[in-house]
């Protein structure tokens, strides 16, 4: 049995909405990167589903290249945020309120 | 497959072996050689450059997802120069603050391969990997000073920015997969297949466009600009504002000028309303700044606001403009932040009140003097680039009959007069501030400063030949 193409985009679109919702209100740094990391994969999912539609693998490869930059994007990420919480103790995003005006 | 003519992509491996043999330098030789990071960096650019300059790829793009023909090369070479002039900034700048190692050095050439990347992909893949090549080592030399808060602060508002635009830049690519089944660009802006591939083409245009946005801080999404530019290194800064904005807004031509007409009228009231805003809302807030980097981050602003009007023109003689006004914003952007870089209060402050550069011309003449041309240039005064560049872009909306447009633009030149008059006039006409003014200004930085003021009143001059290679450049998109 197939799902049909409308499904997976309807949970694709409806994952990248759920993901940037979440990037754009929480204030936890790490909530941000985890909202991130969703809309990455949303992409992922419309990638392999459309890929499923059109019968081209182009789309699946293109997946397999999201995955690894948000792991890279993640790695670098984490390093800041680490030595960030290493000098002001926090992850709160609206504490980083020095450079304003 | 077309032929495998690796000649054509040098350019992208003379960079890729430059920044690999930097890294490893900085790794396996002790005390990270500075002189000798600094020298292998440029010569990689500088190598690559030539690769760019000499070796002409055709107009078939390798592997139908990079174009080696003379848009890329164009572009190619702009990035080096851009980059070349950010490592002479650096040279002094990073020995004093203490961040030139490999990683540094190596970043700023892999940046630049991101930049290549951009402009010159005509594959959606071959541009998402560009745009994140050229974020993530923008994320990393933004926040090179580990024990500076404003960098490390500056560095997490632009990565936050960053990766909610891959995300956009990521799932319009999807949409524009799903709705044209390829990946192709040339092919997936020209084709509509069904009813439904309207939505979704018009879906993920839009969602690129915002990412596109983010990187060119066009007016909704600019929030992050003034803070990054203020918090990050200068040099870097420098960079960031030339570099990185006209690699994707190189991308963003392309886009363009490959759309079909059914996308390109729908495309249209979008850039419109993008230009407008861009336009007045960058002059109107850099005219309350007290900060010259915050300053020149607002009409930084404004610039791309120019430049999005240009392209609004391109189905005209747009595409000529825009580009010739990149080429003078490379020189004048880069010359205002590079002069602001050889200046410091201490080893590990920058200049940045305005009150504190009072009196700059008489202590600092040289800094002061490339300053002036470069904030004329960009203010638009004759006889600049800055100058000939706007003219252009002026003259082809006129040709294009966006009156209303050219009317705001104008508003928005004259408004940002003012802003630059402001930072000149403290310069030369009130005298010398108590604080001591230390200028990291040796050799290279003198070289960068030559050369840029040369370039900016040259091509304010005679743009002719200038104006005659970009528009053999810009006939070389057309497939």
């Amino acid at each position: 049995m197939t799902i049909p193409f409308s499904h997976m985009l309807f949970i694709a679109i409806l994952l990248f909405g759920m993901g940037a919702a979440c990037a754009m209100t929480r204030k936890n740094l790490f909530m941000i990167l985890i909202g991130v990391e969703i809309m990455l994969n949303a992409a992922g999912i419309g990638f392999v589903a459309a890929s499923m539609r059109w019968m081209d693998m182009n789309g699946q490869v293109m997946t397999l290249f999201v995955m690894t930059v948000a792991a890279a994007e993640v790695a670098v990420a984490l390093a800041l945020i680490v030595c960030i919480r290493r000098r002001t103790g926090s992850t709160n995003a609206d504490r980083f309120n020095l450079l304003k005006g | 497959m077309t032929d495998l003519s690796w000649t054509s992509v040098f350019f992208q491996l003379l960079l890729a072996a430059g920044g690999i043999i930097v890294f490893s330098v900085g790794a396996f030789v002790n005390n990270k050689p500075r002189n000798l990071l600094f020298s292998l960096a440029i010569s990689a650019v500088l190598f690559a450059a030539g690769a760019a300059i000499l070796i002409d790829g055709g107009r078939t793009p390798f592997f139908h997802m990079l174009d080696v023909g003379d848009y890329a090369r164009f572009f190619n070479v702009l990035f080096a120069l851009v980059a070349v002039f950010a490592l002479f900034f650096s040279h002094e700048h990073a020995g004093l603050r203490q961040v030139a190692g490999d990683e540094f050095y190596g970043l700023m050439i892999l940046a630049v391969l991101g930049m290549s990347l951009v402009a010159g992909a005509t594959h959606w893949l071959v541009f998402f990997l560009g745009f994140e090549m050229l974020s993530l080592s923008f994320y990393i030399l933004i926040a090179m000073r580990r024990d500076d808060p404003a960098g490390s602060e500056a560095a997490l508002k632009y990565l936050i920015m960053g990766m909610v635009s891959s995300g956009f830049l990521a799932f319009g690519i999807a949409m524009f997969y799903a709705a044209t089944g390829t990946i192709d660009m040339p092919i997936g802006l020209t084709a509509i297949k069904q009813p439904w591939s309207a939505t979704g083409m018009l879906l993920s245009l839009g969602l690129i466009l915002t990412a596109v946005g983010f990187k060119i801080s066009l007016v909704p999404f600019h929030l992050w600009t003034p803070d990054v530019y203020q918090g990050a290194p200068t040099p870097i800064t420098a960079f960031l504002t030339t570099g990185s904005k006209i690699a994707v807004f190189a991308g963003l031509l392309r886009i363009l000028m490959l759309s079909s007409n059914w996308l390109w009228t729908r495309t249209v009231p979008v850039l419109w309303t993008l230009a407008a805003a861009t336009l007045l809302i960058g002059s109107i807030t850099a005219l309350s700044q007290t900060r010259l980097k915050r300053l020149l981050a607002y009409s930084s602003v404004a610039q791309m606001g120019y430049a999005v009007m240009g392209a609004l023109a391109i189905r005209e003689d747009g595409g000529l403009s825009v580009i010739f006004y990149f080429a003078a914003y490379a020189l004048m952007d880069m010359g205002a932040f590079g002069a602001i870089a050889t200046l410091c209060t201490s080893p590990d402050s920058d200049l940045d009140e305005l009150e504190s550069y009072r009196g700059l011309g008489y202590s600092h003449p040289w800094q002061a003097a490339l300053l002036t041309v470069c904030l004329l240039s960009l203010a638009g005064l004759p006889p600049t680039a800055g100058f000939i560049g706007k003219f252009m872009v002026f003259r082809s909306v006129l040709q294009a009959g966006y009156t209303v447009l050219a009317v705001i633009g104008i508003a928005s030149a004259i408004l940002s007069l003012f802003v630059y008059l402001k930072v000149i006039v403290v310069m030369f006409m009130k005298p010398t501030t108590d604080t001591v003014i230390t200028s990291g200004f040796g050799p290279a930085a003198r070289v960068a400063f030559a050369v840029i003021l040369c370039g900016v009143l040259w091509a304010g001059v005679f743009p002719s030949p200038l104006q005659m290679l970009i528009s053999r450049v810009i006939t070389s998109i057309s497939i």
